[in-house]
C-alpha cells in the first residue's frame, strides 16, 4: 500500500452530450507529483472533478488506496482525497482556523465534535502553511496569497493520502506561486502523492515527477518532464511553434514559445 | 474556545433573557401585574412526577386490571391572585408562549435560507412559503367551500405552504440536481404568481376583506392551545434536524464543490435543509400568518456578534428569534387598540437593524 496511491484506467467523461474526455489512464505513487499539462479546454479540471468522484465517468475506473472512488460516500472520498479548487469560494467571514478546521469534517461523525486527533491535524496544518499569525482572521480579509494557503492547509488538515490542485498558482504573483508549490512539494514528499493541473509549463516542469499532457480530452504524452515537453509534442498538443531548453538555474526544462515576429527574425 | 462550549453558553445566555423577556411581558397589559406576581403564578404551575400510583380499577368488567397513574407535586404554592392567575396563565402565557415558538421557528428557518443560498437578503418565505401558506388562508376565508379532511384555517395555510415550497423545489430539480440560483428565481416567479392570486381574491372577498388583511399582517392574537399543537411538535423536532446538518451547512457555505469534496453529500444535505426550513416556517406561518422581518434580520443581528459558525449561529439566533418575537407582540397588544405584530416587528427592527449596519462594519455576510 506504499506505493500506487491513484490508478486511473481508461477513463471517459461525458458532459451534456459531448465527450471530454477519451480514456485516459495514469497513475500516481506516493511521493510523487504529478502535473497535468496542456491548452485551455483540454480536460484537465474534468479530469480532476472526475479522480475527485463530483462527476461520473462514462466509462474507466478510479482507484485511489485500492478502493473504487465511484462506490464511496462523500465522507470516505473525503478522507482519501482532498483537493484545492481553483476558485476560492470562501465569502463568509470564517476566521482562517475555522475555515482550515472546515477539512476535518469528513473526519467527524454528524454529531461529533473534533477532538484532540483532529485538532492536531489542523493546528499541524496551520504551521505548514505558515499561518499561525493569521489564525483569528476572518478570511474575508485576507490577499489572494493568503487564501489559496488557507485552502491549501484545509487540504492538508484533511490528511489524505492523494492530493488534487486545479492550477492552484494561476492567480498568485510568482513569490506566491513558488511558495505555494514549495508547500505542496515538501507535503508530498513526506507522505502523499499529487496531481496538479498547471497552466505554467516551466513551473510544472521544475515541481513535478512527472508530466501528463492533455489535449482534446486525449492523453498525448505522459514520463518525466523532459521527455513530456519536447518541441514536437508541445506544437501538437499546443498548436504552437516552440523552443525548449534547460534553464540555466534549475536544470529543468525551460518552454519558450514562438510568436510570429519571432520566428521572422530567426 | 470550543465550538460546543461556545454553542451552549451562548444558548443558555439568551434561553435566560427569553425567560426574563417572557415574565416581562406576562407582567404587562390592561391589567398591570407586577412581575414578582407572575413569576409566583408561574412557579405555582410548576408540578413534578413524584411516583406512579396503582389503583384497582372499579370497572364491572371481569377482568379486574390495575391502573396506573402519575402521582404529579407542585413544589410550589405561593398565594396569588385568582384573577391574576387567571391573566398570567389562560390569556397572556399562551399568546407569548405561541410569539416565542413562531419567532424562534422563523429566525432558524431564515438563518438556514441566509446560509444555503449564500444571500443575505434570503429569509424564510423565499421559496414560497409565506405566500403559498397566505393564498391558502386567504382561499379558506374567501372562497365558501368545505375544506376536506375538516381542516381549519391553520390547515389550509399549512398545506397551501407545503405545496408552494415543494412546487418550487419540483421546478428548480433537473436530475437529481437542484442549482441553487434556479431555485430562487423560480420562488421568486411562485410568489409573484399566488401574489397575484392573493390580490384576487382579496378583490371578491368583500365583506371578508377586514379578516384577510388581518390574516396577512401576521398575528398571534387568537390561537388557541389546539391551533398550535401542531407547530409545538413540529418546531422543535425540525430544528433538532437543521442542528444536526449544522456543520454541514457551514462546509456548503464555502461552495458546492469544495463541500463535495470535504465528505458533504451536497444533494442530500440541500434537501433535508430546504424540506426542514419549509416544514417548521409553514408551521410557523400556519398559526401566526405572514410576520415579515424576524427571519430576515435577526438572523443578520446575532451573526454580527457570534460569527458565522452554525452550529453556534442557529441556537443563537432561535433564540434571540424568540425573544425578538415577544417583545414586539407585546409593544403590539400594549396599546389602546391592538395592531398586528408584523407592523410592529418591522417598525423597531428595522431601526436597530440600520444602527447595527452603521455602528459596525457589514457589508457581507
Amino acid at each position: 500500500m506504499s506505493d500506487g496511491v491513484l490508478t486511473v484506467e481508461g477513463l471517459s467523461v461525458n458532459l451534456g452530450g459531448t465527450e471530454i474526455l477519451s480514456g485516459v489512464s495514469l497513475a500516481a505513487e506516493q511521493g510523487e507529483l504529478v502535473g497535468l499539462v496542456g491548452p485551455n479546454g483540454a480536460g484537465k479540471t474534468t479530469l480532476l472533478r472526475a479522480i475527485q468522484g463530483v462527476i461520473k465517468p462514462a466509462q474507466g475506473s478510479v482507484t485511489v488506496d485500492g478502493q473504487a472512488v465511484g462506490g464511496l460516500s462523500a465522507r470516505e472520498r473525503g478522507r482519501l482525497i482532498a483537493s484545492v479548487p481553483q476558485e476560492t469560494g470562501l465569502s463568509f467571514s470564517f476566521t482562517v482556523e475555522q475555515a482550515v478546521a472546515m477539512g476535518r469534517n469528513p473526519h467527524i461523525g454528524r454529531f461529533g465534535t473534533a477532538d484532540d486527533t483532529d485538532r492536531t491535524h489542523v493546528q499541524r496544518a496551520i504551521e505548514q502553511t505558515n499561518l499561525a499569525g493569521f489564525v483569528d482572521r476572518p478570511v474575508t480579509e485576507l490577499s489572494g496569497g493568503e487564501r489559496q494557503r488557507v485552502l491549501l492547509a484545509r487540504a492538508f488538515a484533511q490528511n489524505t493520502p492523494l492530493l488534487l490542485l486545479d492550477e492552484p498558482t494561476s492567480n498568485l504573483d510568482i513569490n506566491h506561486a513558488i511558495a505555494t508549490l514549495d508547500l505542496v512539494r515538501r507535503a508530498v514528499d513526506d507522505s502523499k502523492a499529487a496531481v496538479a493541473a498547471i497552466h505554467d509549463l516551466n513551473l510544472a516542469a521544475r515541481y513535478c515527477d512527472r508530466l501528463v499532457l492533455l489535449a482534446d480530452g486525449k492523453l498525448r504524452a505522459a514520463g518525466t518532464p523532459e521527455s513530456v515537453l519536447t518541441s514536437e509534442r508541445l506544437e501538437d498538443a499546443f498548436g504552437i511553434e516552440t523552443v525548449v531548453s534547460a534553464d540555466e538555474t534549475t536544470g529543468s526544462p525551460h518552454v519558450t514559445a514562438l510568436s510570429k515576429t519571432d520566428r521572422e527574425r530567426s | 474556545m470550543d465550538v460546543r462550549q461556545r454553542a451552549v453558553g451562548w444558548s443558555l445566555w439568551l434561553t435566560a433573557l427569553l425567560a426574563a423577556v417572557i415574565v416581562g411581558s406576562a407582567a404587562i397589559g390592561p391589567v398591570s401585574i407586577h412581575p414578582t406576581t407572575v413569576l409566583k403564578t408561574l412557579l405555582n404551575a410548576v408540578s413534578l412526577p413524584v411516583g406512579i400510583e396503582l389503583s384497582a380499577s372499579a370497572g364491572a368488567g371481569t377482568l379486574q386490571v390495575p391502573s396506573t397513574a402519575v402521582r404529579w407535586h407542585s413544589p410550589f404554592s405561593y398565594a396569588v391572585e385568582s384573577t391574576h392567575e387567571t391573566i398570567v396563565m389562560r390569556v397572556r402565557l399562551p399568546r407569548i408562549l405561541l410569539a416565542a415558538l413562531v419567532g424562534f421557528a422563523l429566525a432558524a428557518a431564515g438563518t438556514v435560507m441566509q446560509g444555503f443560498f449564500r444571500n443575505p437578503m434570503a429569509d424564510p418565505s423565499i421559496i414560497g412559503v409565506s405566500s403559498g401558506a397566505a393564498a391558502g388562508a386567504v382561499a379558506f376565508l374567501v372562497i365558501p367551500v368545505a375544506i376536506p379532511f375538516g381542516l381549519g384555517l391553520q390547515g389550509a395555510a399549512f398545506v397551501g405552504a407545503l405545496v408552494a415550497a415543494f412546487t418550487v423545489y419540483a421546478i428548480a430539480t433537473e436530475g437529481g440536481r437542484t442549482p441553487v440560483a434556479t431555485l430562487l428565481l423560480a420562488g421568486i416567479a411562485i410568489q409573484a404568481f399566488l401574489g397575484s392570486v392573493i390580490a384576487y381574491l382579496q378583490l371578491i372577498s368583500g365583506e371578508g376583506l377586514r379578516q384577510v388583511v388581518h390574516w396577512l399582517m401576521g398575528h398571534l392574537g387568537n390561537a388557541s392551545w389546539n391551533d398550535v399543537a401542531v407547530t409545538l411538535v413540529l418546531v422543535p423536532l425540525l430544528f433538532g434536524m437543521l442542528l444536526a446538518y449544522s456543520r454541514d451547512l457551514n462546509v456548503l457555505l464555502v461552495g458546492e464543490e469544495a463541500a463535495a469534496g470535504l465528505g458533504v453529500e451536497v444533494e442530500r444535505t440541500k434537501r433535508i435543509l430546504l424540506a426542514s426550513s419549509a416544514v417548521i416556517t409553514a408551521a410557523a406561518v400556519a398559526v401566526s400568518g405572514v410576520i415579515g422581518f424576524v427571519g430576515l434580520i435577526v438572523p443578520h443581528m446575532v451573526r454580527l456578534v457570534v460569527g458565522p459558525d452554525h452550529r453556534v449561529l442557529l441556537p443563537a439566533a432561535a433564540l434571540a428569534g424568540a425573544s425578538f418575537l415577544v417583545v414586539t407582540d407585546t409593544v403590539a397588544r400594549a396599546g389602546a387598540t391592538e395592531i398586528p405584530v408584523g407592523i410592529v416587528t418591522a417598525a423597531l427592527g428595522a431601526p436597530f437593524f440600520l444602527y447595527l449596519l452603521r455602528s459596525r462594519e457589514v457589508h457581507e455576510l
